[in-house]
């Protein structure tokens, strides 16, 4: 067995219910300790396949590229509200794969945060981020006919209503919540709609925009440079 | 930033304290303690920043209020009732509870405000570089291409202005629209095909032959260690000492205070104090001048 196949089942087999368990017998508020904790443990399979690949530097470089392009969407688009880099992060996906689809996303929400702050939302902006890319890539990458922009619009609007928004809004439960209860949890996830409405729109309205030809180019990339194709020693 | 004594210590003394200060500020429920890290945190923000420290030192009181007084609406344990809303008890307790969620994130907040500054990307890679190379290799591309994708969409623009294609003052939101478009779409390409030609030369000179050094700018001194011991004595002192202890609902619990107090705000306060000492030093010396 390879190495870093060990590591993903001890992972998952042992440190994160090793962290439930002891978050739970502990008193007081763990919580988020624990969820943070599993967050960045949940990453760690990702990571861990990342660096165990030995990735190709032409591979390495691209996915800096697109995600620097994400970062700057983020910092540099200034209007309120509008947040064009997930969507940057799931064309990604779907153009290079899953795999660099979630370090894509997971690096951009690192990086970003430097121009930001980092916060306690950090592991978790990663985690929704990747998880996005991620996604995208398991959707829609490896299709011999490339799927039509609105389709993907239309995935990239319901993945951030359903999935991402919310994984985002567990952070704000897990920092502000008294006690953890449905209630509490429920009323966050209702506030939180308009605003991850207004994220899922500017992400279907991005894809729209500029699937076509940011995927043209990555295709072409890849073509023209034959990249993923033959992994050299 | 300004000159801080604390942000020229090893990443490694950083990267302790830090995690030190948030992990107990997160679980810590104790009022007296909370207000510690409240309080040590804001100094310690104030002297890293400056004034421009007020802002998010104000900008957490409204946020303080809001989540104090929520709480009761959603936690209705408690003994003294003060009012009901809704039909549904408002207590004292709860308001209380509030107060302590509340002052952890304010707490909380601060604090990553001082580790986003003292903390910076070089910072992290040096501790993670060796454990994570590819990743934080990753990082440091992205970090350094931000400032380079700037610096090339201004040369875009500069040369679609020279030619005639630039927008002017009657612009049209469409011809907007699509002029923002033709930047963004020479910018990718120009991105994409010289992320191959870096790539490429990144092969040819030898990447992935190899384990990759990396060129340490810190050094663990004499002083850093010191100072890692000093952080894991004191935060085993506050851990041992207890009465760290409160609960809030049904019952107000809190438990007396002890030394382990004392020893919480040393831990706390000491990159402050280090960043004082540092600044009266200077200015004892240029005053001998």
């Amino acid at each position: 067995m390879r190495k870093s196949t060990l590591l993903n089942i001890l992972t998952w087999i042992v440190l994160i219910p090793a962290t439930l368990f002891l978050g739970t017998q502990i008193k007081g508020r763990w919580y988020y300790l624990t969820c943070t904790l599993i967050i960045i443990e949940a990453m760690i399979p990702f990571f861990l396949a990342f660096e165990t690949r030995k990735p190709q530097a032409r591979e390495l470089v691209t996915i800096a590229v697109m995600c620097a392009l994400a970062v700057a969407s983020r910092v540099a688009i200034l209007l309120p509200g509008f947040k064009p880099i997930t969507a940057i992060i799931m064309i990604t996906g779907i153009a290079l794969g899953p795999e660099a689809g979630f370090m894509t996303g997971a690096i951009s929400a690192f990086a970003s945060n430097f121009f930001f702050s980092q916060g306690p939302w950090t592991p978790w902006q990663m985690m929704a981020y990747g998880f996005g890319g991620f996604l995208a890539g398991l959707v829609f990458y490896g299709k011999k006919k490339r799927h039509r922009p609105v389709v993907m619009a239309v995935f990239g609007f319901f993945a951030i209503l359903l999935l991402i928004g919310p994984l985002l809004d567990c952070c704000t439960i897990f920092t502000t919540a008294p006690k953890l209860t449905w209630k509490y949890a429920v009323t966050v996830f209702t506030l939180g709609v308009t605003y991850n409405l207004k994220h899922a729109i500017s992400c279907a309205v991005t894809i729209l925009l500029l699937s076509k030809a940011l995927l043209d180019k990555l295709d072409r990339l890849i073509k023209k440079y034959g990249m993923m194709e033959v992994r050299e020693q | 930033m300004r000159y801080d004594a604390f942000s020229k210590c090893h990443p490694l003394t950083n990267f302790l304290f830090f995690l030190g200060a948030i992990g107990f500020t997160v679980v810590f429920q104790h009022p007296m303690y909370l207000a510690a890290s409240c309080f040590s945190a804001a100094v310690y923000l104030l002297l890293l920043n400056g004034k421009r420290a007020w802002k998010l030192i104000l900008g957490m009181i409204p946020v303080f209020l809001f989540l104090t007084l929520v709480n009761p609406l959603f936690n209705t344990y408690g003994k003294r009732v003060l009012w009901y809303v809704f039909g549904k008890p408002y207590t004292l307790e709860a308001l209380y509870y509030g107060m302590a969620i509340a002052g952890i994130f304010v707490a909380m907040m601060l604090w990553f405000g001082c580790y986003s500054v003292v903390l910076t990307s070089d910072k992290f890679i040096c501790l993670f570089g060796s454990l994570i190379p590819a990743i934080s290799l990753l990082l440091v591309m992205v970090l350094r291409m931000i400032p380079n994708l700037v610096r090339k969409t201004k040369q875009i623009l500069d040369a679609r202005k020279s030619i005639g294609k630039g927008l002017g003052e009657t612009s049209s939101a469409k011809e907007k629209a699509a002029d923002g478009m033709n930047v963004l779409s020479a910018l990718t390409d120009w991105a994409l095909e010289g992320s191959i030609i870096t790539g490429d030369s990144m092969r040819s000179r030898g990447y992935g032959t190899a384990r990759r050094t990396s060129f340490q700018l810190y050094r663990m001194t004499g002083v850093d260690w010191a100072l890692a011991c000093v952080f894991l004595l004191l935060g085993a002192l506050v851990i041992a000492a207890g009465g760290t202890e409160a609960t809030y609902t049904p019952e107000l619990f809190i438990a007396p205070t002890t030394w382990g107090l004392g020893a919480y705000l040393i831990y706390l306060l000491l990159p402050s104090i280090l960043h004082i000492k540092e600044a009266i030093q200077w200015s004892i010396s240029i005053s001998k001048i």
